[in-house]
């Protein structure tokens, strides 16, 4: 039963470690990366790659409130929302919505040009670099400094969104962290994945981003 | 009258065209300095990547590590000759080449020195087909790249 005292749940367990190791993560990759800690830079964004396959894949076949189908609307449900039309249902609004694929289309450009990038001596490159030349791999490297910019700008926008809509009363950084909000916010309990299949896909996952992690390199891999 | 030709004029003229030739020259040469300077870094980098990507595949080819090793050790080598006095920032030309080089020119001359043993080290072990030394030597050259840049390399604009 979802609905209790305690309020109804909404984010499953697979949503919010996925959320806070990703913000943890982007923070140490920053730092990582301003330190000149590559090795560390490298095996954050190794952990975010799993990370954010695991999430996209969950964002299909996970619970309710994690799958695009359920959250991802068009221009019209935005325009209403916007406009004061309110939304009834559970987990991201539809102007959320576009803030949550803004920010992994965003982070998966970001760790995919940290995959062919390529330091400035040649000493760490990311691991897919081998397949680029030095000179691609370092114009990579400078995309993959820019569009940093673009991400911090979106987790600016969505913390100022977060404090926006805490100072109107509507709480949003507590459900994230225990997954429930309360009772009188919600009509229904949104259905829910069993842990079992959200295992099988960070295996799933986890063993992608390991590969990818080494390269692509299959023997000797095992 | 025959056309005479002073000495006092070819002199001058003389003079005139040496002057003009450097100062063009040195006009150009800091420009091209920097740009030359960046490109041998390029291959040094080019070379080192070459490297460490043979020894991530777990099975590297000893011809490559060979060839690339002797790259390095050659362009490290060359190292002292790519920063010419008025190359650096003070030329107005854009360049991460820190004062400090020409300022603290024995240090720089010291850390150059270091990248040349360090990579000249590398290769020998390459030479002699010792891919596991080689392996274990590249951290050693890694540092020597670190060493010098955390001190002498301004950061990126």
């Amino acid at each position: 039963m979802a609905i209790s005292e305690r309020g109804v749940r909404v984010w499953d367990l697979s949503v919010r470690l996925t959320h806070w190791l990703i913000a943890v993560l982007v923070g140490f990759s920053w730092w990582s990366a301003k330190a000149n800690h590559l090795p560390w830079h490298r095996l954050s964004g190794d952990l975010i790659l799993g990370l954010l396959l695991f999430r996209l894949i969950w964002g299909v076949v996970g619970s309710q409130t994690a799958r695009f189908s359920e959250f991802v609307r068009g221009p019209a449900a935005i325009m209403r929302y916007v406009r004061g039309g309110g939304f009834a249902g559970n987990g991201h609004n539809p102007l959320g919505a576009l803030s949550v694929i803004a920010l992994i289309a965003t982070l998966s450009l970001q760790v995919g040009l940290g995959l062919f990038s390529v330091d400035e001596d040649g000493l760490e490159p990311g691991p897919l670099s081998k397949f680029v030349d030095f000179d691609t791999g370092r114009a990579i490297a400078h995309l993959h400094h820019m569009v940093f910019n673009v991400l911090l700008a979106l987790v600016g926008a969505h913390l100022i969104a977060i404090a926006i809509y805490e100072l109107r009363r509507k709480r949003l950084l507590l459900p994230m962290i225990t997954g429930r909000v309360d009772a009188a916010e919600s009509t229904s309990a949104p259905r829910f994945a069993p842990a079992w299949l959200a295992i099988a896909i960070a295996a799933i996952a986890g063993a992608i981003a390991w590969l990818i992690a080494h390269g692509l390199k299959l023997s000797g891999a095992i | 009258m025959p056309l005479r030709v002073s000495i006092r004029s070819v002199a001058v003229a003389t003079a005139l065209i040496f002057v003009g030739t450097a100062s063009l020259g040195a006009g150009l040469s800091a420009a091209d300095s920097v740009k030359a300077r960046q490109q041998h870094f390029k291959e040094l980098g080019g070379a080192a990547k070459a490297i460490g990507e043979q020894f991530k595949s777990g099975a590297p080819d000893p011809a490559i590590v060979k060839a690339q090793a002797a790259k390095l050790s050659q362009l490290a080598a060359t190292l002292p000759t790519w920063f010419p006095a008025g190359s650096g920032p003070a030329a107005g030309v854009k360049t991460r080449a820190l004062p400090l080089i020409w300022s603290d020119a024995s240090g720089f001359s010291t850390a150059a020195q270091n990248l040349a043993t360090e990579t000249s080290k590398l290769n020998g072990l390459a030479a002699s087909g010792n891919l596991a030394g080689a392996g274990a030597q590249m951290q050693a050259v890694g540092a020597a790249c670190g060493g010098c840049h955390k001190k002498y390399r301004g950061p990126e604009a």
